[in-house]
């Protein structure tokens, strides 16, 4: 018995040494760009299935190596802390990094990211205002968009027959309509978020400084009625356990209406994890949206593959067949140069329900940075505590 | 030279170990702890970060005490009566299977049993359907439980297991002869569980219940997932600080509250084995 494992042994020894000797021989022409992406799952699948593959199919010997930290400011916090680790290195190790807006500003305030966009062919497609601000903080140069994405408000039509177009009629409607419509608070994911700013976009009285600034520590002391009203508001709603529990809800039947993102409701629908007759409506004075961001760290190791990899993802080809075709997101770079290159019936299907004139309308930006703490912090003191 | 040596040895081999706990353990807490105390801006030691917590998330803390005491002793309490059925139970074919099944919440973790409940706990989800099939239940009338009582309901499936193990354990190791003799004498199988049984296992089951309530008051996962919207337990409030506001003074702040709710349990089972032991060095 042990004879025979010594012979299969000294069998496979030699097997083993040609097979490693093979996998140092592949490691060494290989090159891995390492891409770390803070949005949700669909964000990194997006990387995984379809852009590495593309982009190591145009440059062989690169490997893209793609790791999630999951979405909003928890998964982009975990990039910042991350760079800010090995700030004194001579080379990092993360090459491309698809941070929120939020965690963008602060990482460009501390010096953690290189000015690329000029450098790169598909720099002068960057027209957007989210593509020179993040959340008022500029990142012009540092930054290009990935997608922009958008709140709206997702609603059963068996149930409600006349949608409210406004906060005022949502308002109207949900006191006629008890626990009908849901949100997910404010610590549940950002369409709950979103909610909370379009209200105090509508309420607070000072949207226009919410959003442009300058910031003014005075300005919270406005908001008392705004918040009173809302935690008054908050006793007819159901609260929903996060941005899917919410559509999982609505499609439950368990509430009528409540704000979703828009990438995740047409993408939910093409799965068949969405009933097919639901639909969205923007509400006015406007509800805010968000771009994700393709970002390089200040000393990337690959910084120049990281580049192409980014002009590759914001060619308006990928823009089309990636981000508006197969995820439903609204374009990151100029929209004109996307348009282009789809066919008409993809690009009118990114606007069934919202039009483009209500998109420019009501889709607004986040609030700037310290406004938009402050006006979280306030809700958790004057609503839910 | 050789006494030296052979204090030096045990040490030497101990160190490694040591180590790690201060560094990996000791050090980060007492860290915490401390830096709970400084502000993140000012650099200034003092009680800004607990004016903070307590002016933002004082329901929380008090929501989170009313759950952790509630969960708690509905684990107690059956984790009890499992225990009791298991030791007293007459038909062996019940106690067999009662004794297979009541352990499979062990294997699951936290976070699956949050998703788990999820949907089993909503409006329409898999509970309210159940009964509402079975006439139970009209459907106009169904509420989802996705608030504390979701939270308590999955802390007491997930921590039930672990209580009635190291209790049924307990009552299983016991004399029996006490227990017949009581049957004997006509008590009930009730009147023996309360009477006889459960003082003899008091320590065992206060330490269960102990390690339950820490257990619990660390879970982030489940009321992450259970909870819909505020109030909400305090490791949702120090996640989200970290996360949303990069501010960890309040987060530590929190932590330190919950450091201090800990304590408590920790000092009434300190209170409780000294007695035992100085009950056992008095006879």
């Amino acid at each position: 018995m042990k004879k025979s494992y010594r012979m299969l042994a000294r069998s496979l020894a030699p097997l083993l040494a040609v097979s490693l000797s093979v996998a140092s021989v592949g490691a060494h022409s290989q090159t891995t760009l390492n891409v770390i992406s803070g949005g949700s799952q669909n964000m990194v699948d997006y990387v995984t299935d379809y852009l590495g593959p593309l982009f190591e199919k145009q440059n062989p010997g690169v490997k893209v190596s793609v790791v999630g930290v999951g979405p909003d400011d928890a998964g982009s916090q975990k990039i910042l802390e991350k760079l800010q680790a090995q700030k004194t290195q001579p080379q990092w190790d993360v090459d491309v990094i698809v941070p929120n807006q939020q965690k963008t500003g602060e990482m460009a305030q501390a010096g953690l990211l290189m000015k690329y966009r000029d450098s790169i062919a598909t720099g002068k497609y960057a027209v957007s205002q989210s593509s020179k601000l993040a959340l008022g903080v500029n990142v012009d140069g540092y930054v290009m968009p990935m997608f922009e994405s958008q709140t709206a408000m997702a609603y059963n039509p068996d149930l409600v027959k006349s949608p409210p177009s406004t906060y005022d009629e949502l308002r109207a409607w949900t006191a006629k309509n008890p626990k009908q419509f849901g949100y997910n608070g404010l610590k549940n994911g950002m369409s709950g978020v979103a909610f909370v700013v379009g209200w105090m976009y509508a309420y607070s009285g000072s949207a226009t400084a919410l959003q442009q600034g300058p910031y003014d520590a005075a300005a919270k002391a406005g908001w008392s009625k705004a918040y009173a009203d809302l935690k008054a508001f908050n006793q007819g709603v159901t609260f929903t356990p996060g941005n899917a529990g919410t559509l999982d809800m609505l499609n439950r039947g368990e509430i009528a209406m409540g704000p979703v993102w828009v990438d995740m409701f047409y993408t939910w629908k093409a799965d068949g994890r969405l009933s097919p007759n639901l639909k969205l409506k923007l509400l006015s004075p406007g509800m805010p949206g968000q771009p994700y961001y393709y970002a390089i760290p200040a000393k990337a190791k690959n910084a120049e593959l990281a580049k192409k990899f980014i002009a590759l993802a914001t060619s308006p080809q990928v823009q089309a067949d990636g981000i508006v075709k197969r995820f439903n997101w609204y374009p990151g770079i100029d929209p004109n140069a996307v348009k282009s290159s789809l066919d008409p019936k993809a690009w009118a299907n990114l606007f069934t329900d919202i039009s483009p004139a209500d998109l420019a309308k009501n889709g607004k930006p986040f609030p700037i940075a310290p406004f938009f703490t402050e006006l979280r912090e306030g809700y958790e003191k004057q609503v839910g505590n | 030279m050789q006494k030296r040596s052979a204090a030096i040895v045990p040490l030497a081999l101990l160190s490694p170990a040591l180590l790690m706990v201060v560094l990996l353990f000791v050090y980060p807490l007492l860290f915490s702890l401390a830096y709970a105390f400084r502000s993140e801006e000012t650099g200034a030691w003092g009680l800004v970060n607990f004016e903070k917590a307590f002016s933002l998330y004082t329901n929380d803390i008090l929501y989170t005490v009313f759950i952790l005491v509630l969960a708690t002793v509905l684990t107690g309490l059956f984790a009890v009566a499992i225990g009791g059925y298991l030791t007293l139970g007459e038909n062996k074919r019940a106690v067999a299977i009662l004794k297979w099944l009541y352990r499979w919440p062990l294997f699951i973790p936290m976070v699956v049993a949050g998703q788990l409940m999820r949907t089993f706990l909503a409006k329409n989800g898999m509970l309210n359907n159940a009964l509402m099939s079975l006439g139970l239940l009209e459907p106009i009338n169904a509420v989802s439980m996705l608030d504390w009582r979701g939270v308590v309901i999955t802390f007491v499936w997930k921590q039930l297991p672990f209580a009635a193990l190291l209790i049924s354990g307990a009552m299983a190791s016991m004399d029996r002869s006490m227990i017949e003799s009581a049957r004997n004498l006509g008590a009930s199988r009730f009147r023996t569980l309360l009477e006889i049984v459960v003082p003899q296992v008091k320590a065992s089951i206060a330490v269960s219940l102990i390690l339950s309530f820490v257990t619990m008051l660390s879970a982030l996962s489940v009321p992450m997932m259970v909870i819909a919207g505020s109030p909400t337990m305090i490791t949702v409030d120090m996640a989200w600080r970290v996360n949303s506001y990069s501010d960890y003074g309040v987060a530590n702040a929190l932590g330190f509250i919950s450091c201090a709710m800990s304590a408590v349990v920790a000092w009434f089972y300190l209170r409780q084995s000294v007695r035992e032991q100085s009950r056992v060095v008095s006879k």
